[in-house]
């Protein structure tokens, strides 16, 4: 159990976080959310002493974190960042080993955990794990950046803004992904965010702060039934219209825009792309606008060469549906598991949007909630 | 030419040699020093930032006024050359251990902070690595002035490849100069492109620049 404690934080005399109190049960997901300078990342640094307390305490199981050795704290909270701060010079399989080798676990040891952990989110070790971080989009390396956190079991992990520089599809997987993973593993997790979605997808609980106080300590349903004041029902502002399960047709469980590329692309230009937007497949298109297929990052690198144009790469094989079908088929489709989303048409084949799981999540949960 | 080597070829073999000697010893002492202090200086750089520029001016001291202080004191022994030539060596290899494990960017190293490594792990596992490419091209810089440096050596009688050029400007003879001149920029330039291989060895794939893209 982790526990705050009248912890107050003050800058050059200016009060940042005021004297704020709560508990965090094992296992417990909890996600800080608020206004950008609110003081969430200053609440999270406390814990691995990051950042100074100036007064009150804060307990792990009991036990007040200044009575433990400093870097011995650290190795057993696994800490994510936004910027993912993979070490760039070394690959994969060192990043990921960096707290078992300070913690001195033996080399087959090391070795084993990071079969163990790669084959979890499946990144083939043979593939990746001698590459180093830049070779990776930036979806995988903040992969990595969950992988190394977790590596040495610690029973808690930090997180703070880990996929606020992603793109949507890739933030949605990698959400799910941390969900699963903190399922599996029963950690405790610390997670900030600025994003009321992000947090009602991922919570147990929602701790809402704002210029340094807690508003509201709330489970995402009654936090979205019952906001504490102004500010935090402003805040999850308004979303989506209210629908009934029934009648859900496919466009109203889809995420628009979405982004495609034309047919007549390059090999190395789709790359290029692919690592911009930090995704690991385009959706392709002809110039009329209408689908063609996908081309994975996987298929360029297998099949493509440099200078080719993609036609030959484009890749049929994707689950489509059209956007009057009804809401069950995507669901299915997604269900199946082997994609991470799936490509809504129009009658005449162009490309509306695409279908995530959370995207299906958060149209169901308006239909149980109402407006979200 | 033929009558040139004849006359000078084992006289210039020798300058070569001692040229050499005194680039290699110089270097290696003032990259030793420059390393260690340049790796203090980075955990004070509030005091750095103005004992760097205090350093830089001492640079700006011209060899020739130093070896000639250093003569009196010490007197005609390569001792002098060498303490010489390591000073104006540290330079170069100072700022750029400073700059490079300063300019490591703050994720990094709090990202290591995070893991749990302590003050000595974050700088022998993360800053200095990363920091390395900066430091060996201060390692080029103060290889290749050294080595011309070094040609002072030989105004206070000690040899090198100075001897030839001191020689030659004395007795206008051009020969003389071009025999002392060729080789050491043959040396710098050597000496120059054996570290850029060294550091192309020794930069780990992922901080390499040409595949960044
Ligand atoms: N090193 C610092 N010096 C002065 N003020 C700071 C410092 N770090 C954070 N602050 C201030 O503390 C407040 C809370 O910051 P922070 O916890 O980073 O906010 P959040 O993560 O919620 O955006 C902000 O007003 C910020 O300006
Ligand atoms: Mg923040």
């Amino acid at each position: 159990m982790i526990e705050y404690k009248n912890i107050h934080k003050e800058y050059q005399g200016v009060s940042v976080i005021n004297n704020i109190n709560f508990k965090i049960n094992n296992g417990e997901f909890v996600v800080l959310i608020g206004p950008s300078g609110c003081g969430k990342t200053t609440t999270l640094k406390m814990l691995n002493r990051l950042i100074k307390i100036d007064s009150g305490e804060i307990y792990i199981d009991n036990k007040n974190i200044m009575e433990v050795d400093i870097e011995n704290l650290r190795r057993n909270i696994g800490y994510v960042i936004q910027q993912i701060g993979l070490f760039p010079n070394m690959t994969i399989e060192e990043n990921i080993c960096v707290v078992p080798k300070l913690l001195k676990w033996d080399k087959d040891k090391c070795n084993n955990r990071v079969h163990e952990l790669l084959s979890m989110v499946s990144m083939p070790y043979e593939q990746y794990a001698k590459k180093y971080p830049k070779e990776l989009s930036g979806g995988q390396q903040q992969r990595i950046g969950v992988l190394r956190a977790i590596a040495a079991k610690p029973p808690i992990i930090l997180m703070d803004e880990p996929f606020g520089a992603l793109d949507p599809i890739t933030r949605d997987i990698l959400q799910d992904e941390v969900k699963d993973l903190q399922k599996k593993l029963n950690l405790t997790v610390i997670f900030v965010t600025h994003d009321m979605d992000e947090a009602i997808k991922l919570a147990d609980t929602i701790i809402f702060m704002d210029k340094g106080d807690i508003l509201q300590i709330a489970s995402p349903e009654e936090m979205l039934r019952a906001p504490a004041n102004e500010i935090i029902s402003e805040f999850m502002g308004k979303r989506g219209n209210f629908l009934d399960a029934e009648n859900m047709a496919c466009s109203d469980l889809m995420r628009t825009p979405v982004f495609t590329i034309k047919d007549d692309k390059k090999t190395l230009e789709c790359i290029e792309i692919m690592k911009k937007r930090q995704i690991d497949s385009l959706i392709v298109v002809d110039k009329a606008g209408i689908f063609q297929g996908v081309v994975t990052i996987e298929s360029i690198r297998s099949k493509g060469k440099a200078g080719e144009k993609i036609n030959s790469l484009i890749s049929k094989d994707f689950p489509t549906v059209l956007q009057d079908d009804v809401g069950k088929t995507a669901f299915d489709l997604l269900m199946d598991k082997k994609y991470d989303y799936v490509i809504v048409l129009t009658r005449d084949n162009s490309v509306v949007g695409i279908i995530t799981k959370s995207s299906l999540a958060k149209a169901l949960a308006s239909v149980v909630w109402g407006e979200m | 030419m033929q009558y040139f080597f004849s006359t000078y070829g084992q006289m210039l073999l020798k300058a070569v040699f001692t040229h050499f000697y005194y680039v290699l010893i110089s270097v290696s002492i003032g990259f030793c020093i420059a390393l260690l202090l340049g790796i203090l200086l980075s955990r004070i750089p509030k005091y750095s930032k103005i004992i760097i520029p205090i350093i830089s001016i001492f640079q700006t001291i011209p060899g020739i006024v130093f070896i000639g202080i250093l003569f009196i004191y010490i007197g005609m022994v390569p001792t002098t050359v060498i303490i010489a030539l390591s000073i104006y060596a540290i330079f170069p290899i100072l700022k750029n251990t400073y700059v490079g494990i300063c300019e490591v960017p703050e994720p990094y190293k709090e990202a290591a902070r995070g893991c749990g490594m302590s003050q000595f792990q974050i700088l022998t596992r993360v800053e200095l690595p990363i920091a390395l490419p900066t430091i060996i091209s201060g390692l080029r810089m103060s290889t290749v002035y050294t080595v011309s440096w070094a040609v002072l050596a030989a105004m206070i009688g000690l040899g090198g490849l100075g001897e030839f050029i001191y020689r030659g400007v004395g007795t206008n003879n051009n020969i003389l100069i071009i025999a002392g001149a060729i080789p050491a920029a043959i040396m710098a330039i050597c000496l120059g492109l054996l570290i850029d291989y060294v550091q192309k060895l020794v930069t780990p794939r992922g901080l390499r620049e040409e595949n960044s893209k």
